[in-house]
C-alpha cells in the first residue's frame, strides 16, 4: 500500500522547509494522519487548494519511510466563509485544534469526522461560538469522556443550587456530599442547562438557542476547563477566543444572514 | 540519532546546521564535513553570520530588518509616507520592491495570526503598526492567501477602520499562466471579487 486515497480535512497546515507545508488531516477512514504537501507555497502549484486549513478535499497519498506525500488533492469544499469572518475562522480553529489535541494518529472515528463537516458547514450561517461549544461536548461524547451534566456523576444524585461544582476529574457535576476533594471549579446551574442544551439538541436546530455574552463566556470557558483536564493539554486557540469581539448579535438569528 | 557518536563539536554542528528550514539531518551532515574539510569557506560563513547577527537588527519604524535605524526606506523622502503595505515576513518586502511599482512605506509583522500555533497579536509587530500611523491614509495588507493570512488582515482592518483609515488588500486570483479551470473556488471568488473595468 505504498499510494492510498484519503478523504479528509485539513486540521493544521504549517508551513515547511523552503515551499512545502506539513498537513494534519483528519480523514474518514484513517483518523488522524500527517503529510507534507510539497511546493505548495509556490503560486503555480496545482495541489495549492488541497493544503490549506480547513479544506475538505480527496487525498492521494503516498506512504513515506517517516512523512507521507500528497500526491494529488481535489478539494470538495474550501468554506471560504472560513476565510473571510474572525470569528467563524476563530471558532473552526478551536475545533480544529480541539480534535487534534483528542486524537491520536491512525484511529479511525468516522463519527468525529462526520462531526467536524458538519460543524464547518454550519459555520456558515450559525453563532460560531455557539457550534464550537456544541461540537466540543459531542467530541467528548464519541470519545466517551461525556460529562455528566444532568445528576451528580459520583452518586447520582439530584444536584440543586444556582452554583453547582462541576469537576472533570469527578467526570462531569458532583453534589455537596461527594464534592470531597475533587477539583474542579463552580458553575452557574443555568450554564449547565445550557450545555445539556448544546450536547443533545439536533446540530442542525442550535439556532434556536439565545445566549447572552456572559452565559456565552461561562459555557466556553466551563467547557475548555473539561477538554483541557481530559486531555491534558491546553486549548491555546480557545484561549484567545476574546480576540475575537463579535457580538452575539451579529450571528445566531435566522433573519440576518450575512451577504 | 547515530551522528551523535561523533565527537562533541562536530555532532553539535550538525545539530545545528539540522534545526536550519529546509535542511533534514542528511544535509546537515554533509555541509558540516564540508566545513571541515574547507576551513577558509567554513571561516568566511562563521564571520559574515556573526555581522549579520551584530549589524542586523528591526527597523524600530517598519520592523523590517536593517542595518540603520530607520531603515533606508523609513527615511526616504521618495516615498510617500502617508500609504503603508502590511506584509508577512521581510523576504515579502523584497519581493514587493523588485516590481518597482509600490512607492509606499511597509510594515513587516513578522508571521500571521495562528491562534492554534499560540500566535496572538502579541506575538506580532502590532502594536508598532498601531504606534505609527499618524499621518497614514491608507494601509494596504499583502498577506499570503492563507487562511491565517486572511484572518490576519480581518483583524486588523477591525483594528484601523475605526481611525478613519482606508485598509485595502493586494488583489489574490490567478496565477499568471494558470488555466481557469484548474483553480480552486476561493481562488476564483479572490478573482472576482478583484476584477476591474477594462
Ligand atoms: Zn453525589
Ligand atoms: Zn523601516
Amino acid at each position: 500500500m505504498s499510494v492510498y486515497q484519503a478523504d479528509a480535512i485539513v486540521i493544521r497546515s504549517r508551513e515547511y522547509g523552503e515551499s512545502d507545508r506539513l498537513l494534519t488531516l483528519f480523514s474518514r477512514e484513517q483518523g488522524k494522519l500527517q503529510a507534507i504537501a510539497k511546493g505548495v507555497r509556490k503560486p503555480k502549484s496545482r495541489q495549492r487548494a488541497g493544503a490549506q486549513l480547513f479544506t475538505y478535499a480527496d487525498y492521494l497519498l503516498h506512504k513515506g519511510h517517516t512523512l507521507d506525500t500528497v500526491n494529488e488533492a481535489s478539494p470538495r469544499e474550501s468554506f471560504p466563509h472560513l476565510w473571510n469572518d474572525f470569528e467563524r475562522s476563530l471558532a473552526a480553529t478551536g475545533m480544529a485544534e480541539l480534535l487534534d489535541v483528542a486524537t491520536l494518529p491512525g484511529q479511525p472515528h468516522p463519527e468525529l469526522f462526520t462531526l467536524t463537516l458538519t460543524g464547518f458547514f454550519l459555520l456558515e450561517h450559525y453563532s460560531p461560538f455557539l457550534i464550537q461549544g456544541a461540537y466540543a461536548l459531542r467530541l467528548l461524547h464519541i470519545l466517551g469522556y461525556h460529562p455528566r451534566l444532568e445528576n451528580c456523576a459520583e452518586c447520582g444524585a439530584k444536584v440543586e443550587g444556582s452554583r453547582i461544582f462541576f469537576s472533570p476529574a469527578a467526570g462531569g457535576i458532583v453534589c455537596s456530599h461527594c464534592r470531597g476533594a475533587y477539583s474542579g471549579r463552580w458553575v452557574a446551574a443555568g450554564s449547565l442547562a445550557f450545555m445539556r442544551q448544546l450536547l443533545y439538541r439536533d446540530m442542525d436546530k442550535l439556532d434556536r438557542l439565545r445566549w447572552n455574552s456572559s452565559l456565552r463566556d461561562e459555557v466556553l470557558a466551563a467547557t475548555e476547563f473539561y477538554c483541557e483536564q481530559k486531555f491534558e493539554r491546553r486549548l491555546r486557540s480557545w484561549q484567545m477566543r476574546n480576540l475575537g469581539c463579535g457580538r452575539e448579535s451579529d450571528y445566531g438569528s435566522e433573519s440576518d444572514k450575512q451577504h | 540519532m547515530n551522528f551523535l557518536s561523533y565527537p562533541r563539536p562536530l555532532a553539535d554542528l550538525i545539530t545545528a546546521l539540522s534545526r536550519l528550514p529546509g535542511i533534514g539531518p542528511k544535509t546537515a551532515g554533509r555541509l558540516a564535513f564540508y566545513l571541515l574539510q574547507e576551513p577558509e569557506a567554513a571561516e568566511a560563513l562563521a564571520q559574515s553570520i556573526r555581522a549579520a547577527k551584530e549589524e542586523i537588527r528591526q527597523c524600530s519604524l517598519c520592523c523590517n530588518f536593517t542595518d540603520s535605524d530607520p531603515c533606508a526606506l523609513c527615511q526616504s523622502d521618495q516615498r510617500d509616507h502617508s500609504l503603508l503595505c502590511v506584509v508577512e515576513q521581510p523576504r515579502d518586502v523584497a519581493a514587493l520592491e523588485k516590481t518597482g511599482e509600490y512607492k509606499g512605506l511597509y510594515h513587516v509583522l513578522h508571521g500571521t495570526l495562528s491562534p492554534m500555533e499560540g500566535i496572538g497579536p502579541d506575538q506580532l509587530r502590532i502594536k508598532e503598526l498601531l504606534g505609527r500611523l499618524e499621518g497614514v491614509k491608507e494601509v494596504v495588507m499583502a498577506v499570503n492567501p492563507t487562511v491565517e493570512g486572511e484572518t490576519t488582515a480581518l483583524y486588523l482592518s477591525r483594528l484601523l477602520k475605526p481611525m478613519g483609515i482606508l485598509v485595502t488588500r493586494i488583489a489574490h486570483g490567478l496565477p499568471v499562466g494558470g488555466d481557469l479551470e484548474y483553480a480552486d473556488e476561493v481562488t476564483i471568488a479572490r478573482a472576482l471579487e478583484g476584477r476591474r473595468q477594462l
